[in-house]
């Protein structure tokens, strides 16, 4: 483990966040790096808010400090209310950028979640599809075959080898055509009730969404 | 100035993280409530930029020449927010009042006067290089967009016509702004080499939850109005080595390198150049046919498209560096790598690997501000 910190010896946040630890070895134990990923991650959180509840009390200090001390004019007196005022001022102005920041992050994560789900709604289309079409040739094909061989048995008047052939392949075709544009139809239609339902989905969704986000009405 | 003391000063006022930006600009905004019309609604990414920036400030002092570079590209990336030498000094006052607040009883006069001496130092640089840009260049250049197309389930390609000239090199890129998303900028490369009719293309892939790319993507329509800031990157072909070329491009990584095979072709000798287009899937090969169209009209230009994630794809399969190393010998070539970073990373890793210098890869590079 190492740890460097460029202004003392303490542990400053930006040094657990800089920590790195070296991999074991494989067929050894060690801990998951994600774990202690986070759990630095907490660490550094906590040692920030310490170090600025510390600057909060050391300011608060000051500030009694100089009250009990006595306020040597009426006029600096004014000055140590303003400046007081002004902080408040800039954590006030602080808190509300921070509630903005929040909302805007929430609605980049509702709109990321969104995202995430139409492409995997999508995949799993197109992936059905697929797999939809290929069962699709192979039943036709075997139909058609079917067909095919029927025709070849069946006895005809005195005809020649090659017409047999002929018409036994004509056959095959014929019902490969027949089943699969039957089967095309079909599911094409399913494709498209499929699609109207989505689309209606993410309409009324949206409208939900757009209802339920105060960001809508409260940020430009 | 006492540099030591002004570092050790910064290195503690810098414990206190997002607060120590967050007081900045509440102090700004509350002293000169005009400014706060420069910044987007969300400020979270902006306070990022303002410590990584004045991190970098602080930790290069020493180093004047390449501080002064820095500063200098800071200076006139800056014209852009539509800032001018008026803003730099009550930015100035506010960032002395943050100093002074997280420095609390360490805060002393001294401290003070260095850092104003500091501060005045790095506005000088600022302003004089903002200033000598504009003789030469525009704030920003008004664009209008010419057409839109949805090229695949997650790119758009989008043509734009600007009011002024906007010179740049080929496999550039400049920030953009839309009035969809008020001042938020985002860096697109160029998918051309510079026109006579000086139009210019943008690819733009969709990021999920992404700020300006979902806007740009979805509700860009022709006549619509667009800023474009300064050109800027180091991804530019070097025409004079000689060498054959390698391009690589994954995903909207191809615009930048499109443009620079454009330039290539114009050249009275064009160089063997390969390209290696990749994506997830065969509909992520959003340009392909327009990449064909162009081998087809141009015998030393090779493309080659490839894709990751799909098992039923005819053409070549595997990740960009996988099909890369199969398919040649790329020790005596230039290459340039455009693309997300852990495909730049990783294929600039293999290239070393095959022997390629480290100084022959080029690789989309956007710089200081977020890609």
């Amino acid at each position: 483990m190492t740890v460097t910190s460029s202004t003392s010896r303490r542990l400053t946040p930006d040094a657990v966040q800089a920590v790195t630890f070296p991999s074991v070895r494989l067929g050894r134990r060690g801990f998951d790096e994600e774990h202690v990923r986070a759990f630095c991650d907490q660490v550094e959180a906590e040692l920030v808010r310490l170090l600025n509840e510390k600057t909060a009390l050391d300011e608060e200090v000051q500030r009694l400090r100089r009250r009990v001390l006595g306020i040597a004019s009426e006029e600096d007196g004014a000055g140590y209310r303003r400046e007081d005022a002004h902080i408040q001022a800039v954590r006030i102005l602080s808190k509300a950028q921070q509630t903005a920041d929040n909302y805007v992050a929430d609605a980049q994560d509702y709109s990321r979640q969104l995202a995430q789900d139409a492409r995997r709604h999508r995949d799993e289309i197109l992936a059905e599809a697929r797999s939809h079409a290929a069962v699709m040739l192979e039943e036709a094909h075997s139909e058609a075959s079917q067909a095919a061989a029927a025709a070849m048995s069946e006895p005809p008047a005195q005809p020649p080898a090659d017409r047999t052939e002929l018409e036994g392949e004509l056959a095959y075709l014929r019902t490969f055509c027949d089943v699969y544009r039957t089967h095309l139809r079909a599911y094409l239609d399913a494709l498209l009730r499929n699609v109207e339902e989505w689309e209606r989905a993410e309409k009324s969704s949206i409208a939900t969404a757009r209802a339920k986000l105060p960001i809508h009405r409260q940020l430009p | 100035m006492d540099v030591a003391r002004l570092k050790e000063n910064f290195a503690r006022v810098a414990m206190h993280g997002d607060d120590v930006a967050l007081f900045f600009y509440s102090d700004l905004f509350l002293r000169h409530p005009e400014t706060r019309d420069m910044f987007p609604v969300s400020m979270a990414a902006q306070r990022d930029h303002l410590l990584g920036a004045l991190a970098r400030i602080v930790a290069d002092v020493e180093n004047l020449p390449e501080l002064t570079d820095f500063l200098q590209e800071l200076g006139r990336d800056h014209r852009k927010f539509g800032t001018v030498a008026d803003h730099y000094e009550p930015v100035g006052a506010s960032l002395l009042a943050t100093l002074a607040h997280f420095s609390g009883a360490d805060w002393s006069d001294e401290l003070a006067a260095d850092w104003t001496a500091a501060y005045g130092l790095v506005a000088q640089v600022m302003i004089e290089a903002a200033e000598a840009d504009e003789k030469l260049n525009p704030a920003c250049w008004d664009a209008t967009v010419l057409s839109v197309q949805m090229r695949s389930f997650d790119v758009a390609v989008f043509k734009v016509a600007t009011l002024q000239r906007l010179d740049y090199l080929p496999g550039q890129s400049v920030a953009i702004s839309s009035e969809l998303r008020p001042r938020v900028w985002r860096f697109y490369s160029m998918a051309n080499a510079p026109r006579d009719n000086g139009t210019l293309e943008f690819h733009v892939r969709v990021i999920d939850g992404g700020t300006l790319s979902m806007a740009l993507a979805r509700s860009l329509v022709p006549g619509a109005r667009l800023r474009l800031g300064p050109p800027v990157g180091t991804l530019v072909y070097d025409s004079w080595s000689g060498r054959d070329v390698l391009l690589v491009a994954g995903s909207t990584g191809l615009a930048p390198v499109k443009a620079i095979a454009e330039q290539i072709s114009g050249l009275p000798a064009p160089p063997r150049t390969t390209l290696f287009f990749g994506a997830r899937d065969a509909g992520g090969l959003y340009d392909l046919q327009d990449l064909e169209k162009m081998s087809a009209a141009a015998p030393w230009l090779t493309v080659v498209p490839c894709v990751s994630d799909d098992a039923d794809y005819a053409g070549e399969r595997g990740t960009l560096p996988d099909v890369v190393a199969r398919l040649g010998v790329w020790a005596g070539h230039d290459v340039y790598i455009a693309g997300p970073s852990q495909l730049a990373v990783a294929t600039t890793a293999l290239l070393e690997r095959l022997g390629v210098p480290r100084d022959r890869i080029h690789v989309e590079d956007f710089g200081w501000s977020e890609p």
